[in-house]
């Protein structure tokens, strides 16, 4: 209902959606359209480059795992070609490896694939307003990171050296399922500022170039010169 | 029996060789200054003699032997001091020259020891010479039991005769003196040897042995009354007791059983003692000779015997090294004893001399016995190095085992949890949905339930992470989902952490206590949707300061609705009920339920520390 209320503004945003799942696909695209969005449909990486070069969507929405690739090299050269696109992960429950993998290569936010409807289209707005998404879970991985352990935890490698104490203390809270208010309160900050702030993690998190990738994985000690 | 042979050999080869160096003249000045032609005035007899002399046996300073002799002297010689050398003599001299006294040897406290051979030298003062024949007399003082004995004298130029006497005295004098200071020592090691090992009293006796030796040796004996002249005399008796304690020594140090009678072996000692404290000088004199010179012989037998018996038996070379010393002392005793029975041409006591042998023999086979106890201790070190190190790797490579068992254990245990936890929640709600669908049950009911199973996925999904023991983090993913689980039905959940931490952490939380958690507050929250007819759910987080100082934290979980009867509910609300119940029981937390017209509250308080083991689920 709130979608409805938004119809005239989310006239003009166009998303490209990349689900190799029918059933998902279906869903999600019944959900966005309804929403107001254009919606552009991919079942392939191919296919996917192919709207691309028709030109760019506000949002794109890609799973990651496609029956021609995988769909983080997909995210990598939209962020590279479109910077203004917003780029989300369709993900099963969340799980948070594709996430922040994703997140490194540029992903602005993730979707669940069994949200409801009207959330689908709440997210995506959200998104395009300048809200990324944090999920309790991923705040709780990037902050595990964020500790000095002697053995790295599993999973993708990521760099937290950029973050800021405030910057961590609001993941702690996410982690701990506070709402932005109550992190807001407990940190002295305003409540509107706490989306900002999330949005600047995911920047902060996001590898740009090979280089910067080489220099941060030396930053981390995970190559030595 | 070789060995026997050989051991014989071996002693007979030290006594023949110590018995050819003894026989060995002591050094001598030239014979030219050799004085014959002396007379003896004894009992108011005058006879001519020739030296060296014997003379009898006497216990009284008047009227001694008195031995007279002349010589040549020319005032050319005056330039050169001149002097008279004796060589040996028993027990005292009183030398004059031409009626004027010039040497009294009773006033050196080292030549009235009959046993240290000691020579005499006197220079002639030069008034008293006289150019043509001079006259010599030496009054000889003999006290028993020995007889008095006389060497050649010798008259000549000082410098001609000096080296013979002081070869003599390095040889005599100077030499048995550095062997009781080697033997002060060994007292001293062996004193403190003993104190430092009391189970070993051999070293003891040892060291009392040695003690008396030095106490012998430099403790002066000077003639004539003395307040302490009846003390010196107890150490007359020194000798036999010296040789008792040596023995007594071999004996315990070779491992024989010591037996009453053995302090018999002290008796000839002792009564000697007593006889020079008692009863008059002659008499203890005589007891020397009767008591104290066989006991040392007879010791002497004894250890030669015992010390024989280790070395061939057991191969102790302290054995062997005692047995050889013995043999030497043997030698220089016989020798002594044949001295005394004026059987040898000369006097010279050497049994004391021999005595340094087995002292050398006793300190020889002291080191050799601590190298040997120093190099067995390092064995047994460097042994118990090597057994600790492979006690240490059994241990180890055990304990490596045992690890990988316990991890191999746990990780079964995991596995099963994880199958329980996905049979019970996923399998059911699969089957469920496959029921729906057969059915025809398209739409709602199918979603739900499917909905429910991945919810349940997620949940086991979310366990499996590692929280750190911060329980909060499993709730934070919790809200996440019932908001969504809420959002359908319109209803608003409120979060209500009352400190910013939340809940304590727990180090000991296991994933399966996070399930049974979720899955209770779960219940709660889905009993809130379909019973409570609410708006909104309240889920408040706080940590109670125990009165025991044990913060606990409580999860409450309250909607409000209309509320039920917790009593009498419905046979599934029952079961809901006393799943709870369990699931708060497995965890150790307590479960408040309480429900009216205002609402439905439940109530979960944590327990300060959460159960190892999952009790009821096994």
């Amino acid at each position: 209902m709130n979608a409805l209320g938004n119809e005239a503004s989310a006239e003009a945003v166009t998303v490209l959606l990349l689900e190799d799942d029918a059933p998902t696909l279906w869903r999600l695209q019944d959900a966005l359209t309804r929403a107001g969005y254009q919606v552009r449909a991919a079942g392939t990486l191919a296919e996917a480059r192919a709207a691309l070069a028709k030109g760019a969507p506000k949002v794109l929405l890609t799973d990651l795992q496609l029956p021609d690739g995988h769909g983080v090299d997909l995210i990598r050269e939209t962020r590279q070609r479109f910077p203004d696109t917003e780029i989300m992960v369709i993900s099963i429950l969340g799980d948070e490896e594709s996430v922040i993998s994703a997140i490194t290569v540029g992903a602005t936010g993730y979707l669940l694939k069994d949200a409801f409807p009207t959330d689908i289209a709440a997210t995506v707005r959200d998104l395009v307003a300048g809200h990324s998404p944090i999920s309790a879970s991923i705040a709780r991985f990037i902050v595990r990171r964020t500790q000095n352990n002697a053995e790295p935890p599993p999973g993708p490698a990521l760099n937290t050296a950029k973050l800021t104490p405030r910057e961590i203390d609001i993941l702690w809270g996410i982690a701990k399922g506070f709402s932005y208010a109550e992190i807001a309160s407990h940190l002295g900050l305003s409540r509107q500022t706490v989306p900002g702030h999330i949005k600047s993690i995911y920047r902060k998190l996001e590898v740009h170039t090979r280089g910067e990738a080489v220099f941060e994985a030396v930053q981390q000690g995970l190559i030595r010169l | 029996m070789p060995g026997l042979v050989w051991y014989i050999v071996l002693q007979a080869l030290i006594a023949v060789i110590w018995a050819v160096i003894l026989r060995l003249p002591p050094p001598e000045p030239a014979p030219q200054y050799l004085l014959s032609g002396f007379t003896l005035r004894e009992a108011g007899v005058t006879r001519p003699v020739t030296l060296p002399h014997f003379s009898a046996s006497r216990f009284s300073m008047d009227d001694p032997p008195l031995y007279s002799g002349r010589f040549d002297w020319t005032g050319a010689d005056a330039k050169r001091a001149w002097s008279v050398l004796l060589p040996r003599f028993t027990n005292g001299v009183e030398v004059s020259v031409n009626g004027v006294v010039i040497l009294d040897s009773r006033r050196d406290p080292a030549a009235n020891r009959p046993d240290r051979n000691t020579p005499e030298i006197a220079v002639i003062p030069a008034s008293v010479l006289r150019e043509g024949a001079n006259d010599l007399a030496i009054r000889l003082f003999v006290w028993g039991p020995i007889t008095g004995f006389l060497d050649r004298v010798f008259v000549g130029p000082d410098e001609a005769l000096r080296p013979s006497y002081d070869a003599r005295t390095l040889l005599f004098v100077t030499l048995p003196v550095v062997f009781s200071a080697w033997q002060a020592i060994l007292a001293v090691i062996l004193g403190i040897m003993w104190v430092m090992r009391r189970h070993e009293p051999a070293y003891g006796v040892l060291a009392a042995a040695m003690a008396i030796g030095v106490a012998q040796a430099f403790l002066q004996t000077p003639m004539g009354e003395s307040p302490f002249s009846r003390v010196n005399v107890v150490l007359i008796s020194s000798a036999p007791l010296e040789s008792a304690l040596v023995l007594t020594f071999a004996l315990l140090f070779f491992g024989w059983k010591w037996q009453r009678w053995a302090f018999l072996m002290f008796a000839p000692g002792i009564l000697l003692a007593l006889g020079g404290l008692f009863g008059h000088q002659t008499l203890s004199r005589a007891l020397f000779l009767f008591l104290g010179v066989p006991m040392v012989g007879v010791s002497l037998l004894v250890l030669a015997y015992v010390a024989a018996r280790a070395a061939l038996q057991r191969q102790n070379v302290a054995g062997l090294l005692l047995g050889c010393a013995a043999t030497a002392m043997l030698t220089g005793w016989i020798f002594d004893l044949l001295s005394v029975f004026q059987l040898m041409p000369n006097r010279i006591f050497v049994a004391r001399l021999s005595y340094s042998a087995l002292l050398v023999a006793i300190g020889a086979g002291l080191t050799w016995r601590f190298a040997s106890a120093l190099n067995q201790v390092d064995g047994f070190a460097g042994r118990l190095v090597t057994r600790v190190r492979e006690a240490e790797d059994k241990l180890k490579a055990s304990f490596a085992r045992e690890e990988e068992r316990a991890r191999a254990a746990a990780l079964a245990r995991e596995r099963t949890r994880l199958m329980r936890d996905l049979h019970d929640g996923l399998g059911g709600q699969l089957v469920s949905i496959v029921a729906l669908s057969e059915r025809g049950h398209a739409g709602a009911s199918v979603g739900d339930a499917a909905r429910a199973a991945l919810k349940d996925l997620r949940l086991v999904i979310d366990s499996m992470d590692d929280i750190g023991g911060d329980l909060m983090l499993a709730l934070g993913s919790w809200r996440e989902r019932a908001m969504a689980q809420l959002r359908p039905h319109d209803m608003a959940l409120h979060w209500h952490a009352v400190t910013a931490q939340g809940l304590p952490v727990h180090p000991e939380l296991r994933p399966w206590h996070v399930i049974q958690i979720v899955r209770l507050l779960d219940e709660g929250l889905t009993n809130a949707v379909k019973h409570a007819a609410t708006r909104t759910v309240t889920v408040t987080i706080e940590t109670l300061a125990g009165a025991d100082g044990l913060d606990r934290g409580r999860i409450t979980v309250a909607d409000d609705g209309r509320g039920f009867d917790v009593a009498a509910g419905a046979a599934k609300a029952a079961r809901g009920l006393r799943n709870m119940r369990d699931r708060a029981a497995r965890c150790g937390a307590e479960l408040e339920l309480d429900s009216d017209a205002a609402g439905t509250r439940v109530r979960l308080t944590l327990p300060h520390r959460f159960p190892d083991s999952d009790a009821a689920a096994i």
